[in-house]
């Protein structure tokens, strides 16, 4: 329950009481055509003290309510920063636990002599360096959760050119069109209060997985609009969509739909997106429909309007 | 026995990697020791200083970092190549403001330690200070004040975002070596997404228009097309 709401009920609660003062005021000021048939003394005296009473029991249920929801919402906060902090922890352990043991495999592979070499070998190295990419990138995303942000002004064209930019020379770019949309008139998307690096970094994350999702000859879109006191960006795709029973878990570590296996990655694109808009302050949200393609929104709060 | 061999002194407690990394050292041309701790490290330093050392942070009886305090406060400036935890950005500032020549993320590519290993055999002035430990760099009109954080060109103050100076420092203390953008991206930023080296490039443009430098006829930072940059101008500490 938030405080706009608090302030409607307590004024509903009250309503009693504001009714009984009106009556008696107005009996007393003598506006009523008979008063003695609407106020008489002991009658005046009841509608009051019954206003009172309802008015007090309606405030305290109010009141208990608004307490009530407060803690509860306390709770699932202190319980989700627990789960947070235990996760934090799993993660480290995970991290120095596979550290040291991965960099004597690593070492051990580097000094076999090079008849051992062949293609077994190869392989078995680019999987050890696919571990060792998947524990560190699983720690530095718990240390996003944590680490100072550089804040300034995000310009948005700014921000979406870089993104393209980093791009263009893939050959998957140019086997699909993609379009970028930064409206300026009547006035230009205002700027966004963030870290420019990691707002490239999600940016760039959600236009990668259009491009690796995609097939050639599909349309990517990028948009940015101002909302209200956000701005949008949108990221979509002609894609093969994403089931809707798979939409939920797209934000979790190591989550991999049935589509994305055959694919390389590591799972954990979109579960840092999403721990860069929440330290922004924002919202990430997906809409998807098998067969037609995915968006996937980025609602950030925007500095005042220009 | 003497030998023209630069001596590397190997210290970690995992006894695996000691045992692998040494003859893989062995083979790259270097002779190797090995220590197990870090008092194990400083008893065999004494005994025969070795020419650069490479250590792990986290040991038992004496950490990697008590072990190079101790070194740096006898005077003892041999090479160190400190091997870090992944991700823990202030553990790698820590490492170079208490007298590291590098730091490495375990679990690195051991073609990369003996990259690095090399690196600072090459940049070390005996008996001096590493360039990451000085108080100052200084390359012709330009010059970096390392507590205050102040960069001045002919000098004037320049006004670089907080990134920007982080990675001319990094640059500063490591010249004349070829730097991937991964890996400043991983030494400034603290992650290494591929899809992220973009970041490095925005912000070396950055610094590049601050101090005037043309891409094409460089006097401090030359790109080296497809494999990172290079700060090309000759830096000396204060």
């Amino acid at each position: 329950m938030n405080r706009r709401d608090l302030a409607l009920l307590i004024g509903l609660a009250l309503t009693p009481l504001v009714i009984a003062l009106l009556w008696g005021a107005l009996a007393v000021a003598g506006f009523l055509p008979n008063p003695g048939l609407y106020m008489r003394g002991e009658a005046s005296a009841f509608a009051f003290v019954a206003g009172v009473g309802l008015s007090l029991w309606l405030v305290s249920l109010v009141w208990l309510a608004w307490v009530g929801a407060r803690r509860a919402h306390r709770a699932e906060a202190a319980a989700h920063k627990a789960g947070a902090a235990d996760r934090r922890r799993f993660l480290e352990r995970l991290d120095h636990e596979l550290k040291n043991p991965l960099t004597a495999i690593r070492a051990g592979l580097a000094n076999l002599p090079e008849p051992a070499q062949g293609p077994a070998l190869v392989s078995v190295e680019s999987q050890v360096r696919r571990i060792s990419r998947l524990t560190t990138d699983l720690r530095k995303l718990a240390e996003l959760e944590s680490r100072p942000l550089e804040f300034g002004a995000v310009q948005i064209d700014e921000l979406l050119e870089t993104v393209v930019g980093a791009v263009r020379e893939r050959p998957e770019f140019a086997e699909r069109t993609v379009v970028v949309s930064v409206p300026q008139a009547p006035w230009p998307v205002p700027a966004v209060h963030g870290d420019f690096d990691l707002l490239l970094l999600a940016t760039l994350n959600l236009l990668d997985n259009a491009l690796k999702f995609t097939a050639p000859g599909a349309r990517i879109e990028i948009r940015a609009r101002e909302d209200g006191g956000a701005v949008i960006i949108e990221v979509a795709d002609t894609g093969p969509g994403i089931p809707v029973d798979e939409q939920p878990h797209l934000w979790e570590e190591l989550y991999r739909g049935a589509g994305a296996r055959s694919i390389p990655g590591s799972g954990l694109g979109l579960a840092l997106c999403r721990a860069i808009v929440d330290r922004h302050g924002g919202k990430l949200s997906v809409l998807s429909q098998v067969g037609k393609g995915t968006v996937f929104t980025l609602r950030l709060p925007a500095t005042a309007s220009p | 026995m003497t030998t023209d061999r630069p001596l590397v002194l190997l210290v970690d407690d995992e006894a695996d990697i000691t045992a692998n990394l040494a003859p893989l050292l062995t083979r790259s041309g270097f002779e190797v020791e090995t220590a197990a701790d870090g008092q194990e490290a400083l008893d065999r330093i004494g005994a025969h200083p070795p020419d650069a050392i490479v250590m792990d942070v986290l040991m038992p009886r004496l950490d990697g970092r008590e072990a190079l305090r101790r070194l740096r406060r006898a005077g003892d400036w041999t090479p160190v190549v400190l091997l870090t935890r992944v991700g823990e950005s202030s553990e790698r500032a820590m490492a170079l403001e208490e007298g590291a020549d590098d730091y490495l993320n375990k679990p690195f590519d051991p073609h990369e330690l003996i990259a690095r290993v090399r690196a600072v055999l090459r940049r070390a002035r005996p008996g001096q200070p590493p360039l990451s430990a000085a108080a100052r760099l200084v390359t012709g009109p330009l010059s970096f004040e390392r507590a205050s954080r102040r960069v001045r060109l002919e000098q004037v103050e320049l006004q670089l975002t907080p990134k920007a100076v982080t990675l001319l420092e990094y640059l500063m203390t490591h010249p004349d070596e070829l730097i991937s953008r991964e890996r400043l991206l991983d030494a400034v930023w603290g992650w290494d997404y591929p899809t992220g080296t973009r970041t490095v490039d925005t912000r070396m443009a950055e610094l590049r228009r601050a101090l005037h430098d043309d891409p094409t006829h460089p006097t401090y930072i030359e790109t080296v097309s497809g494999q990172g940059y290079r700060f090309i101008a000759p830096v000396r500490g204060g």
